[in-house]
This record gives C-alpha cells, sequence and structure tokens, in this order.
C-alpha cells in the first residue's frame, strides 16, 4: 500500500505503539542521530495523512497515530536538545475569532507537525491582530485559519482581510467543513480546503518540501 | 382558535404526518430548523435569546407571523442561560457572557470523563454521572454535598422547569394562534454519541476504541436503557410526532467501517428499534456525511425514522433508503449564507423534481440555520418549495 521501507516509520503507520516505543529506545541507545529517527517518524506520518485522504484511514487511525507520535517525541525530546531541529519552515495556525472549535485545526496541527513544519498554534478564539503579530515574529510563509461555525465566516474575513492589509509576505490558507471556493473568494483567502491533509500538501507547495 | 388558523393547523399536521408516512400529501412539507436566524429576523441579540426566555420565544411568534412553515423546531435557543450560569456551567460559553453579544454559543469539549471512570460508570451510569461528572463540569457543584452545591442543585432544578414550563406553555399559543406545527417532541442521542461527545470527548474516544474496546462496548451497553427511557421519558405519551436524535460521530469519516459497525450502530439501532416498538419515529438527523453506511440504516423498520440528510450523497439516499423512510434535507447551508435566492429556487426545485415525486419527502435546509442566512434566501426556498412541490 505504501513505498516505505523503514521498520520504524512502518510501525507508525500500523498504528503499532509499543514497537514505535521500542525501535525509538532501540535507536537512540545505538547511537543513531535523533534528528534521523524523527526523520522516518515523519515519513510514517506523511503516509498516514496520505492513506487518511485516500479514505484507508479515518479519525480514529489519525488521531491514534497522532498520540503514538506525541509519545514518541516525549521519548526523543531531551536528545534532542541542542541539535537544532531543522524545521521545513514556520506556519502560524488559529482557530479564528468568535468561535472556540479546536477538533479540527488540532488534526491539521498534528500533520504539520509530524511532517516536519515549526506549527505556532495560537489556539481558539483568536482576534485578527494576533495573527498579524504572530506572522510577523515568526517572519511565516503560511498562516493557516481555522473555522467550524459558519456564522464565524465575517471573522474569518476580518482575519484574513487584517493580514493582507498589514502588506506581509504570507500565504493564508482557510479550512473548515463549509469552505469551498465561493468562501475562499469571499473571505480573500489564497487557499481553501476541507480536507486535513490539504494542509500539508499546501504548505508544501508554499514552503517547499 | 380562529378556523382559519385551526383550518391551517390541521392541513400542516396532515402534510407533516403523511410525508413522515411515505404518503403523498397534497404538497411537500417545508421543514426549517431555524435557529439563531430568528434572533437576527426579530431583531433581538444573541445574549438576549440565550437569557430572556420570553425573547426567546418571541423570535417564533415572529418566524410563524413571517413564514409560511409546515412544520417548526420550536423555541431557537435550546438552552437558557441563566439556569447554566446559575450552576456554573463549565461546558457551554454563552454571548453576553464569555462571549461578544452577537457570538453563537458553543460547547467546550474536553475529556470530562477519563479513562480511570470506565468501571464506576458501567456500574451506574447516572450515579457517577450525578456524584462526579456534574461535580467536574459545574462550578457551584464542585464541593458535592456543601451549602453551595446544595442550594445551586435546587436552583438548577428550578431553572430546569422553568424553562420547561415556558416552552410548554408557548406550544399552547402557537399551535392555536399561529397553526404552527411541532417538528419533533422529544429527544435523545445514540449511545456511542452520549460517551463520545460529551463524557469522553473526541481524542479520548479514540484512544479508548484501540486501548480498552471492551470497556468502550461495556459503557455503551449501560447507555442503551438510559438512552431509551430518556426519549420516552421526553416524548410524555406523545406519539405523533417523532423523536429528535442529532447524530455526530457516526458520521464519514469519524469511524471506521468496522468500527462502525462494532461500536456505534448496534446500541443506535436498538435504541431506535425500542422507539418504534413503542409507537414512537425518529427523526434521524444525520449530521455531516452518512454515505458509507445507508445499506446498514436500511436495515431499521420500515417507516421508523425520517433520514435527514446534511451531506450525504442525496441521489444514494434516496436510491438505498427511498421507499423504506421518509427523506428530508439538503438545501446547503452556504448557500442560503453566500448564494443569490435565483441558485436556491433552482437546488429546490431540483431537489423536487428529482427525489419528492413519489411522496415521502420534506424540504429542508442541511443543517439547523444560523444568523448567517439571508432572509432573501429563506424566502426564496419557501416560494420554490410552495412553486413546485404541490403534488
Amino acid at each position: 500500500m505504501h513505498h516505505l521501507t523503514d521498520e520504524l516509520s512502518i510501525a507508525i503507520v500500523g498504528l503499532e505503539e509499543e514497537k514505535v516505543m521500542a525501535l525509538v529506545k532501540e535507536r537512540l541507545q545505538a547511537g543513531v542521530k535523533p534528528l534521523d529517527i524523527v526523520k522516518k517518524l515523519q515519513d510514517g506520518m506523511t503516509e498516514v495523512g496520505n492513506l487518511f485522504e485516500a479514505q484507508e484511514y479515518y479519525l480514529s487511525e489519525l488521531i491514534n497515530c497522532g498520540a503514538i507520535m506525541k509519545a514518541a517525541m516525549v521519548e526523543l525530546e531531551p536528545h534532542l536538545a541542542g541539535s537544532e531541529q531543522e524545521y521545513r519552515g514556520n506556519i502560524v495556525i488559529g482557530t479564528v475569532k468568535g468561535d472556540i472549535h479546536d477538533l479540527g485545526k488540532d488534526i491539521v496541527v498534528m500533520l504539520l507537525k509530524g511532517t516536519g513544519y515549526n506549527v505556532l498554534d495560537l489556539g481558539v478564539d483568536v482576534p485578527p491582530e494576533k495573527f498579524v503579530d504572530a506572522v510577523k515574529e515568526h517572519n511565516a510563509p503560511l498562516l493557516a485559519l481555522s473555522v467550524l461555525l459558519t456564522s464565524c465566516l465575517e471573522s474569518m474575513k476580518e482575519a484574513v482581510t487584517a493580514v493582507k492589509e498589514a502588506g506581509l509576505d504570507v500565504k493564508v490558507l482557510i479550512g473548515g467543513p463549509m469552505i469551498d471556493d465561493k468562501v475562499t473568494a469571499y473571505c480573500g483567502a489564497d487557499f481553501g480546503s476541507t480536507l486535513a491533509n490539504d494542509g500539508v500538501k499546501i504548505a508544501e507547495k508554499v514552503i517547499g518540501a | 382558535m380562529s378556523d382559519d388558523k385551526f383550518k391551517l393547523l390541521e392541513e400542516r399536521k396532515t402534510r407533516y404526518l403523511a410525508a413522515m408516512n411515505l404518503e403523498k400529501p397534497d404538497k411537500v412539507p417545508i421543514r426549517l430548523m431555524l435557529s439563531e436566524f430568528s434572533a437576527k429576523h426579530a431583531g433581538y441579540t444573541f445574549q438576549e435569546i440565550y437569557y430572556e426566555l420570553d425573547k426567546n420565544i418571541d423570535c417564533v411568534n415572529k418566524l410563524l407571523n413571517d413564514f409560511d412553515l409546515d412544520t417548526t423546531g420550536g423555541a431557537p435557543s435550546l438552552w437558557w442561560a441563566s439556569l447554566h450560569d446559575a450552576v456554573g456551567a463549565k461546558y457551554l460559553k454563552f454571548a453576553g457572557r464569555e462571549l461578544d453579544v452577537n457570538t453563537q454559543f458553543q460547547y467546550h469539549e474536553e475529556e470530562y470523563m477519563l479513562a480511570e471512570d470506565y468501571d464506576a460508570f458501567i456500574e451506574n451510569p447516572t450515579e457517577w454521572i450525578l456524584n462526579t461528572y456534574m461535580p467536574r463540569i459545574h462550578k457551584e457543584f464542585a464541593e458535592p454535598g456543601s451549602y453551595r452545591a446544595n442550594v445551586a442543585l435546587i436552583k438548577g432544578g428550578i431553572g430546569m422547569l422553568t424553562q420547561l414550563g415556558a416552552n410548554q406553555k408557548a406550544w399552547g399559543t402557537w399551535a392555536p394562534e399561529y397553526g404552527g406545527v411541532p417538528t419533533f417532541t422529544a429527544f435523545s442521542k445514540a449511545p456511542f454519541d452520549t460517551l463520545a461527545d460529551t463524557l469522553r470527548g473526541l481524542s479520548g474516544i479514540m484512544m479508548d476504541l484501540y486501548q480498552r474496546p471492551e470497556k468502550v462496548k461495556a459503557a455503551i451497553e449501560a447507555l442503551i436503557p438510559h438512552n431509551i427511557f430518556y426519549g420516552m421519558a421526553t416524548s410524555g405519551g406523545e406519539m405523533e410526532f417523532p423523536l429528535f436524535i442529532p447524530l455526530h460521530r457516526g458520521a464519514f469519516p469519524f469511524l471506521n467501517p468496522k468500527q462502525w459497525k462494532e461500536f456505534y450502530w448496534p446500541s443506535l439501532k436498538k435504541v431506535i428499534e425500542a422507539f418504534w416498538a413503542n409507537g414512537k419515529r425518529t427523526l434521524f438527523y444525520a449530521e455531516g456525511n452518512w454515505t458509507p453506511y445507508l445499506e446498514s440504516i436500511a436495515e431499521l423498520p420500515e417507516k421508523s425514522i425520517v433520514f435527514h440528510v446534511d451531506m450525504t450523497d442525496m441521489a444514494q439516499a434516496k436510491k438505498i433508503l427511498g421507499g423504506r423512510f421518509c427523506i428530508s434535507g439538503n438545501v446547503p447551508n452556504t448557500m442560503l449564507a453566500f448564494g443569490k435566492p435565483d441558485e436556491v429556487k433552482e437546488y429546490v426545485k431540483r431537489l423536487i423534481d428529482e427525489y419528492a415525486a413519489d411522496g415521502g419527502f420534506i424540504i429542508d435546509a442541511a443543517a439547523v440555520i444560523l444568523a448567517d442566512a439571508k432572509e432573501e434566501n429563506i424566502r426564496a426556498l419557501i416560494e420554490a418549495a410552495r412553486e413546485y412541490g404541490v403534488y
């Protein structure tokens, strides 16, 4: 079903938590560079995103995989200190003002982090100026805005407008269950999607693989 | 009751019931779940309808005056925020308290039930809910048995009765004075949703399916009689109109097909079959996309549900469920918010042409209608349904 050859990458795709943890520990002891281990985990996570998109994996698998990834990162964290983790780029993300829903956003965060981006999660109910400040501060080429409530699309539009008016060199991706071309155009965003894995694809397009 | 209002009430009721019985009424019935839209239409802020029962109720008076609806869901705000303030609810956020006066109320999901709570929950769900869960989700119940908690329990009980009494009284005017027909008269949930929505939360339940599947099954099993009782108790003996179940985490793509068949469906089926055995039909309000599960849903007894289409493939729903259950839906809410009246009319015409010809069909939006819907689009929907929906 996939092209992965590394045992650790395959184990995370198979949601084999015990095996993932054992392999991480084993490789650390054997002196494998922690960043190389992270890379293998990310390869697995990328595949999980693809399987989700292909409708072979469902949210239950995706969330479980995220939890395994998190546990593995806790194990790896102390060993990563000092070694400069190379991120693929900075991405600012948050749920727009007036909306406190975080499930969709958290899934996208999980996929983006899992595939190697430095994700700055501003949380929920985020006012437009906070997005502007964060994009400036982190010099982020991509801003991702989440919304669940159709009644908060005005607020989405305000956030996109604020960022565009600030003249920042940033692409804006909006995500939520009702996002289509019409809504994307209405909000003035560069990209819009209903699919979590599109977050990763658009990040690759904007920031580069 | 004036004669013409009585006649209107009877016409609408006959129309609505006929469609649910798979018959051809005189016209395709119009059913809209007008929630926060009706606050905007009545000129109230969200804070006002959440906190003031009379304004919440007045929204429906105005709707019934201004729109030709065959059936209506009742007062827009399900919650009386004053009651939830009195008990210090942590899980709901209201306009005028945590949110701006015109922001939609929201549910704050957390793992309010922990993995280690399963055994106590399974042993006695209601006892666990009262002793452990209620204190966790309400600031005022934080110390059970304390003076503060006891007073809050009394206030909460009085508040609930006040709200129910106000709604009951309102139906006493909506039906005779406005010809208003209730969309549903009882409420329940899928046992899996009870556990997954408000108790374990999404992340919690998804981990449980892999780490403690037997506990999940036992908890769901314990909820079946509870949810059946709740549905029958809220119907209070009323058997003509359906019972409302908003369905959440059985939608695609939460659970894989194996999990859906193992964890979601058997208990929901039992609950719906129990209602039907008692003479109560279920409004199967399938939020999101349910296309992959239509074959299983077809196993339910004929006419035992009204299948509501949100993002489910309407053609598939008609093919698999048509002739077996009444189908309702699915004018997209984004079209009602961002589209033009002509587009809405065209969509409604197509729905009626393609799916309503043999009866058993109700026109509705895909989901509950919030304040982003434009009034001219709601009017276009109703006009088109009346224009093209005559049998």
